[in-house]
């Protein structure tokens, strides 16, 4: 009785995207639609309720109170937060930062989740086709070139541009052959991506000066550090259209998963949809690392974990690793921050400090279902 | 005769430079079963793959209705095709979901599954057999299990052609029926072409209306079951020996083997080519039986490629039964009768001919003594050490007076054991 009249209160307040959806399939909701709400709402909230505490939380600490009144203010609701340097804080420190990790976290976890439906492989993870070693090729050469010194964007630009010529270059190796295949795509990801890794080590150990040594050993450990407005303004167009785009083809992915034979036996076109997903996979993860760095773990750790919660359908896995990887990176990045405070710890070290022993845990607990997707 | 829903004309397929399909025509109407046989890469798989429009044929064209399959948009295809893959895939999905799958094609892009969607989900199941592991996932299946799951998914896509690849293959005896009767009920309920490729040739026959044998890229003979499961095609196309009557119940040809022939059919690269030399050619073997007691024996020393004969067979005698499917020589009499003495005669001139004799232990009566006489006419002899031969006896000791000196003149063998000694005997 009571859980029949908490469901009819979730109907009227999800209406009436939820309603129109029960209506529609008179009086039946898909176990899709179901997980997807549940998951939704309970991400949402956790990411709610973290942004607000990030936004608190930092050198300078502001009661919640404030923060809250801040980030409304942000919002333009309200009168912001009661002294004039906390709204300044929350509103050109921290809120571009929170939103920047928000969106980076997406960008990895649903381009992980998807590389491994492409690739029907748990092992990949969003730099598997190159793109994370390409980006920080591009970054390492602004750093050394001096072009990151000299302009703002430089650094974003060149990493970003390196990502999309590593995928170029993966795609054109796996082409080459004559038969195009997954597999040899996944072959080509990882030649690629060793040996532009060679060139980058060697880079950072041939140049001479040690700032720009340190900034590169910075950079490839990933940090969401001195974010601004501007980063997110270029950024988060670029992540939503890739994350959104990867959603509306999850159910192809769906078939894909399942066998390329298959897919293609159920009306999926299947090179055009496998083209689809690896440029907006790389399109998000290229843009994640021009901004953060190369961040470990987010694109492996938080797909499986949801995956053993609301099972393989990437119709639900897909926006939930999204919400997922946006909660995840921010928690990390909050760590980051306060950890060490004043000092900061990079986020890369964070996730995967965090992310590997619960991979490993979720591996232990799950051992029969972990190893196959 | 209504129209061909599915036309293939002409259709050559090259896989890696190799031919494997060679100018392929053949035509399936709306609610007829129609069965793909042929030995091991005789492009069956193929075939059925390029009537899916997953291979695009170099020469030739496929239609569906009257549009050309090349041009169809894949959802349109996937619609009115359902395509059942021969190896089902490990994957992460559960049944129900891997089912619901076969709807996709069904479903706008924004658009969920619907209430309709899933009963027809677990309606298929049920048909399939697989209602009961809905939520599992497909990985803790077994392989026959995963194999029905495809069905299911095939059958869910309400597709107007069903094309199988070996549906049965990984399946279990009862299970082999019950999916072939929810083929063929699919089939007549919702007037469903079917292509099935089959290696079980009984099954083939069984539920098929149509059969088409293939080899070597090319359909080879065309029909009927019955007319094309012959002794003579089976050979020709997988190079064995069988014998084929109707079953004694559903009236079908049910197909039995007898072993490989010694030369390979038709098969590419390897035309004409010598088989390897069997064991018993060129040797002859006779027979002495009678009432069951030599069935086996005959049939293995065929198998193995000796010349067998047998001895005098009353009709009715289910000596006489195996003998003559196995084409085996023997001097026919009438039913329950005495040997007459032209019968002995023309049985003494076998007995002669032959290199080896084998006393099977079989009862002996006054009508077939004779037989026991004729053994004494023996090159070389064996007993087979069956039943002692006081049990055997019915002619109150004249039997025995004259299987005794055969005795000495042969030799006796363990029933296992006959085979073994022919060949070292030979040898």
């Amino acid at each position: 009785m009571l859980r029949f009249s908490a469901r009819g209160r979730a109907d009227n307040r999800l209406s009436p995207v939820f309603r129109a959806i029960r209506r529609s399939k008179a009086g039946f909701a898909s176990p899709v639609v179901r997980k997807l709400v549940a998951g939704t709402a309970v991400l949402v909230a956790g990411i709610c309720a973290l942004a607000v505490m990030a936004a608190a939380v930092g050198p300078y600490n502001i009661p919640f109170s404030h923060t809250l009144a801040g980030l409304l203010g942000a919002l333009g609701m309200g009168q912001g937060a009661t002294a004039r340097s906390e709204q300044a804080i929350i509103e050109t420190i921290r809120l571009p930062r929170i939103v920047l990790a928000l969106g980076v976290g997406a960008a990895l976890a649903t381009a992980g989740a998807s590389m491994q439906g492409l690739f029907r492989n748990p092992m990949a993870d969003p730099g598997i086709i190159g793109v994370s070693a390409g980006g920080a090729l591009g970054a390492v050469l602004a750093i050394a070139t001096g072009a990151a010194a000299a302009m703002s964007l430089a650094l974003p630009g060149m990493a970003f541009a390196g990502a999309a010529g590593a995928l170029l270059l993966v795609y054109l190796i796996a082409a080459a052959g004559g038969r195009f295949s997954i597999a040899a795509l996944l072959l080509s990801g990882v030649a690629v991506s060793a040996f532009l890794g060679a060139i980058v080590s060697a880079i950072v150990i041939f140049t001479n000066s040690q700032q720009a040594q340190r900034e590169m050993v910075f950079w490839l450990a990933g940090g969401l550090d001195s974010t601004g407005w501007e980063d997110v303004r270029i950024a988060l167009p670029l992540i939503g259209a890739g994350v959104v785009v990867m959603i509306v083809f999850a159910r192809d992915l769906n078939l894909l998963l399942v066998s390329e034979e298959d897919a293609r036996a159920l009306g999926v076109r299947v090179g055009l949809v496998r083209n689809v997903l690896l440029v907006c996979a790389a399109l998000v993860t290229g843009t994640a690392v021009a901004f953060s760095g190369t961040i470990a773990f987010v694109g492996l750790v938080v797909p499986h974990a949801l995956r053993l919660v609301v099972g393989a359908d990437n119709r639900v896995l897909l926006p939930l690793s999204a919400l997922g990887g946006a909660l995840f990176l921010l928690a990390a990045d909050t760590v980051a921050r306060t950890a060490a405070s004043p000092a900061e710890v990079r986020v890369g070290i964070i996730t995967a400090l965090a992310g590997a022993p619960l991979f490993a845990l979720l591996l232990i607990r799950h051992k029969a279902r972990a190893g196959a997707l | 005769m209504k129209d061909a829903l599915l036309r293939a004309e002409g259709v050559s397929v090259m896989l890696g430079g190799t031919p494997v399909l060679r100018g392929v025509t053949l035509a399936a109407r709306r609610g007829e079963i129609v069965g793909l046989t042929g030995p091991n890469g005789s492009g069956k798989s193929t075939l059925l793959r390029a009537l899916a429009g997953l291979q695009k044929p170099y020469e030739g064209g496929i239609w569906l209705g009257g549009e050309a399959l090349g041009s169809t948009a894949p959802s349109a295809r996937a619609r009115q095709i359902a395509f059942m893959p021969q190896s089902a895939e490990r994957h992460p999905f559960t049944v129900l979901e891997t089912v619901l799958m076969g709807r996709y094609p069904h479903l706008g892009r924004f658009e969920l599954e619907g209430r309709r969607d899933r009963d027809i989900a677990l309606e298929v199941m049920r048909r399939a057999g697989v209602e009961e592991f809905a939520g599992r996932q497909i990985d803790t299946l077994s392989g026959g299990e995963r194999q029905r799951v495809l069905l299911a998914r095939a059958l869910a896509q309400q597709a107007d052609v069903l094309l199988l690849d070996e549906p049965t293959a990984a399946l279990d005896l009862k299970h082999r029926l019950l999916v072939m009767d929810a083929v063929r009920e699919e089939a007549a309920a919702r007037d469903v072409a079917v292509i099935a490729a089959m290696h079980d040739l009984s099954l083939a026959g069984r539920y098929c209306d149509r059969l088409l044998l293939m080899d070597a890229g090319r359909i080879i003979s065309a029909g009927a079951p019955d007319e094309v499961l012959t002794p003579e095609n089976l050979r020709a196309a997988f190079g064995v020996e069988t014998v084929i009557e109707p079953d004694s119940v559903t009236g079908r040809p049910q197909v039995t083997l007898l072993g490989a022939s010694g030369i390979s059919g038709t098969a590419v690269g390897q035309a004409g080519g010598e088989g390897p030399r069997r064991m018993g050619e060129g040797v002859r073997v006779h027979v002495i039986c009678g009432a069951g007691s030599g069935r086996d024996l005959m049939h293995q020393l065929v198998s193995a490629g000796y010349t067998v004969t047998s001895c005098v067979l009353g009709q009715g005698d289910t000596d006489r039964e195996t003998a003559e499917r196995l084409k085996v020589e023997f001097v026919p009499s009438p039913p329950f009768s005495a040997v007459s003495d032209v019968e002995h005669t023309l049985h003494l001139k076998l007995v002669e001919a032959a290199d080896f004799v084998v006393l099977c232990d079989m009862a002996v009566g006054r009508n077939n003594l004779p037989n026991l006489h004729a053994a004494a006419g023996a090159r070389r002899l064996l007993i087979v050490d069956g039943r002692p031969f006081s049990e055997l006896d019915y002619t109150g000791g004249d039997a025995a007076l004259a299987f005794e000196p055969l005795v000495h003149q042969g030799r006796r063998v363990a029933r296992p054991d006959v085979l073994r000694t022919l060949a070292r005997g030979s040898g």
